[in-house]
């Protein structure tokens, strides 16, 4: 495969902030049993890209301890495979896709390598692209930018030649862009551009409301159909989680569980990560539940994002809406005499 | 002493009583509770006990249970040094040799014992399902100063005979030994878990292979001449639940332990992990006219029906009006709209046509096969 990866994981959302205290948005965990990153990287495995430069921004810890040597992916390779890229953004952060500031801290990884076309594309925007497909579009429409777009939403994922973005890493200043995307969205001259639809399914994961959304979305068959392909399939740090156990006398309608979980309570349009205990008598309702986190008995959820290893007390009732789910923070405690 | 421990996990039956699935692989294989193989239990208990040298013995239908164990990754037994290594029978220069008994194929694997250069070998079976801290058992063998040391359960009397059958004295010296005798003096069962001093081993697998009359089996000759040459031979009282899962029924009702919460077979104990390969499925989804009471469902399943009571495999998709109880559905099966399963074992993939019932079923545990299938076809022709 004549393409090199970058998935730019250094930018940061604002949004997310309540979901990325202690991680970086490349981690945030997504659709039951996976973090955002591993859709991005699962794309690239699955259109045959071998050589992947991860280029994360600080945390790094829950990054690193997900992606590994990159195991999951089958990108632990004697040749090539996964690279981790740390950027120091020291140009205060660049919120804006393949950030030249950053990728040039890594120049070498480009340099060394052979491949003479590179992908940028990040992990916030998870998709089901075909990176093969969009570099023969690329190859055959003979511009020097591809964008991918969907529906009119860019999906900030850029092909380009090698050649030309080590020149633009070693001439942006005085170019005066600051990334791929950049350039890009200023069709700067010389250049020429050209576009990639894309006609699956896609998700932009840039606020609490849209991971919401985007999450809850997943209860309906035809979008699950879309992100699960049997041909293409999501790969992820594995766990040796047990099958979920539902015990007597539980509930459950339109709900996406990973394993691991214990449902005694009742559990409708929600999404369970791996490892949750649902207790007798909880109600949990339009919710997505992270790994580890326990509802305790006669509990009343609507509307609530729990993040990992959240404890929810004995009684505790949190309605939120629709427009604003109630977040409860990684490794939170609440308890009915919190609330009063 | 260099203390060292090498486990042989005898891994080679064929388990005929359970029928049809273990046509095309070895009992060891055989899917049990949702996501794991029977072998996954005696592996994940080594590496839980901190044994990193296993030998793995195949003969019948082997290509399964290789591929599937590979490099060892998901029980951590892919090492530089020690590890998981298979070990199938193989030519030799004076010909090709089959294991014929449990002892001969340890006997025939002697120069990788040699190579492993261990203390003590610990013989396990590949199709017992049971959480056992291996360690434990050797550190009794040592402090017992023993030569073997049979790891034993007490069994209900009336299944006694269908076992190796114990006699102890109060410090757990073996007195007896009795290989399924008719008439039980005790109800101690071996389990089949044994530690021996690889010396003392490695003298009497010798000394046996020369025995033209020796059926070569541990149980049957070569814990008899231990016994008869006075070594010291010391029982070790095992308590947990173990299971052999032998038959159709005993491979049903392992699977229904697992749903009840006294059964001691708890796999939700994060302290003793059972260590599976883990195929990458979305999680499983629940739908609208689903309803799942008192069971245990793997990743990558679409439930639209009613189950209770049952332990569904990964990727198994059940359809809306179908009643599912007491039953066990393995990996890719499909259950049309309108089916009836009780007390039912389905194969991996098998389709369960639309409207199927087991025709004329009791209370006994039915697997299904092709047959069932045409014999339902043609009561619905009639």
């Amino acid at each position: 495969m004549n393409l090199l990866a970058v998935v730019d994981a250094s930018i940061k959302k604002e949004g997310l902030q309540d979901l990325t205290m202690k991680r970086t948005v490349s981690s945030v965990p997504f659709a039951g049993r996976y973090r955002l990153i591993d859709f991005v990287l699962s794309n690239l495995v699955n259109s045959g890209v071998s050589t992947v430069g991860v280029f994360p921004s600080y945390p790094l810890a829950s990054l690193l301890d997900h992606i590994g040597v990159g195991k999951s992916w089958d990108l632990d390779r004697r040749k090539n495979g996964l690279y981790f890229l740390p950027v120091t953004q020291r140009d205060g952060g660049i919120s804006s896709v393949g950030a030249f500031a950053g990728l040039e801290e890594h120049l070498q990884f480009f340099t060394k390598s052979i491949q003479p076309y590179v992908i940028v594309t990040n992990s916030f925007v998870v998709t089901q692209l075909d990176y093969k497909d969009m570099l023969e579009k690329h190859i055959k429409s003979g511009a020097d930018f591809t964008e991918a777009v969907s529906k009119g939403v860019q999906l900030k994922t850029y092909i380009l030649s090698k050649d030309l973005l080590v020149e633009l890493l070693r001439s942006y200043v005085d170019k005066q862009v600051v990334s791929v995307e950049d350039v890009v969205n200023l069709k700067k001259s010389p250049y020429t551009f050209n576009e990639y639809e894309y006609e699956g399914y896609f998700a932009v994961i840039d606020s609490i409301q849209s991971y919401f959304e985007a999450s809850l979305d997943l209860l309906n068959e035809d979008k699950r159909e879309q992100l699960f392909l049997a041909d293409r399939p999501i790969f992820t740090k594995v766990k040796d989680e047990p099958p979920t156990r539902y015990v007597s006398g539980s509930h459950v309608e339109r709900a996406l569980i990973a394993n691991g979980s214990t449902i005694m309570g009742t559990v409708t349009d929600s999404l369970i990560s791996r490892g949750v205990y649902i207790k007798k008598g909880a109600h949990v309702e339009n919710c997505i539940i992270m790994q580890k986190s326990t509802v305790e008995e006669n509990c009343d959820l609507a509307y609530v994002i729990a993040d990992k290893e959240v404890y929810i007390g004995e009684g505790v009732l949190l309605h939120g809406t629709p427009e604003r789910p109630i977040v409860l923070r990684k490794g939170a405690s609440v308890s009915k005499e919190d609330l009063r | 002493m260099n203390n060292k421990v090498v486990a042989m996990l005898l891994a080679g039956g064929q388990g005929s009583r359970l029928k049809s699935l273990t046509y095309t692989i070895a009992k060891p294989a055989l899917p049990f509770g949702g996501k794991y193989r029977i072998i996954d239990f005696p592996l994940s208990n080594c590496t839980n006990s901190g044994i990193d040298t296993v030998g793995v013995l195949t003969q019948y239908q082997p290509h399964v249970l290789h591929s599937y164990i590979g490099l060892g990754t998901p029980w951590d037994l892919d090492r530089r040094n020690g590890g998981v290594t298979m070990l199938p029978p193989f030519a030799e220069i004076d010909g090709n040799k089959w294991y014929a008994g449990t002892a001969s194929a340890i006997y025939q694997n002697i120069t990788f014992l040699q190579s492993c250069d261990p203390e003590y070998v610990l013989i396990l079976s590949g199709d017992h399902i049971y959480k056992m801290d291996y360690e434990v058992l050797v550190d009794y063998h040592k402090e017992h100063d023993a030569d073997v040391t049979i790891s034993v359960l007490e069994v209900p009397w009336e299944e006694a005979s269908r076992f190796g059958v114990i006699n102890v004295d109060d410090d757990m010296k073996v007195l007896e030994f009795d290989e399924k005798p008719e008439n039980p003096k005790s109800n101690l069962a071996s389990m089949g878990v044994y530690v021996f001093t690889w010396k003392k081993l490695k003298e009497y697998l010798e000394a046996d292979n020369v025995i033209e009359a020796s059926s070569h089996d541990f149980g049957k000759d070569i814990l008899p001449a231990m016994m008869e040459n006075g070594e010291k031979m010391i029982a070790y009282p095992f308590k947990g639940y173990w299971k052999d899962v032998g038959t159709v029924d005993s491979f049903w009702e392992a699977n229904m332990d697992l749903l009840d919460l006294n059964s001691g077979l708890n796999l939700h104990d994060s302290g003793w992990r059972i260590y599976s390969s883990n195929p990458q499925l979305p999680p499983q989804f629940i739908n609208k006219t689903g309803n799942v009471q008192s069971s245990m469902v793997n990743e990558g399943c679409v439930i639209s029906g009613e189950v209770t009571k049952s332990i569904i495999f990964q990727k198994v998709v059940i359809e809306e009006n179908t009643q599912i109880s007491e039953s066990v559905i393995m990996s890719g099966a499909t259950i049309h709209k309108g089916a009836k399963l009780h007390r039912a074992i389905v194969p991996p993939k098998f389709e369960v046509p639309e409207g199927f019932e087991i025709i004329g079923q009791q209370d006994e545990v039915v697997l299904l096969t092709d047959e069932e299938v045409e014999k339902w076809k043609e009561r619905g022709e009639q």
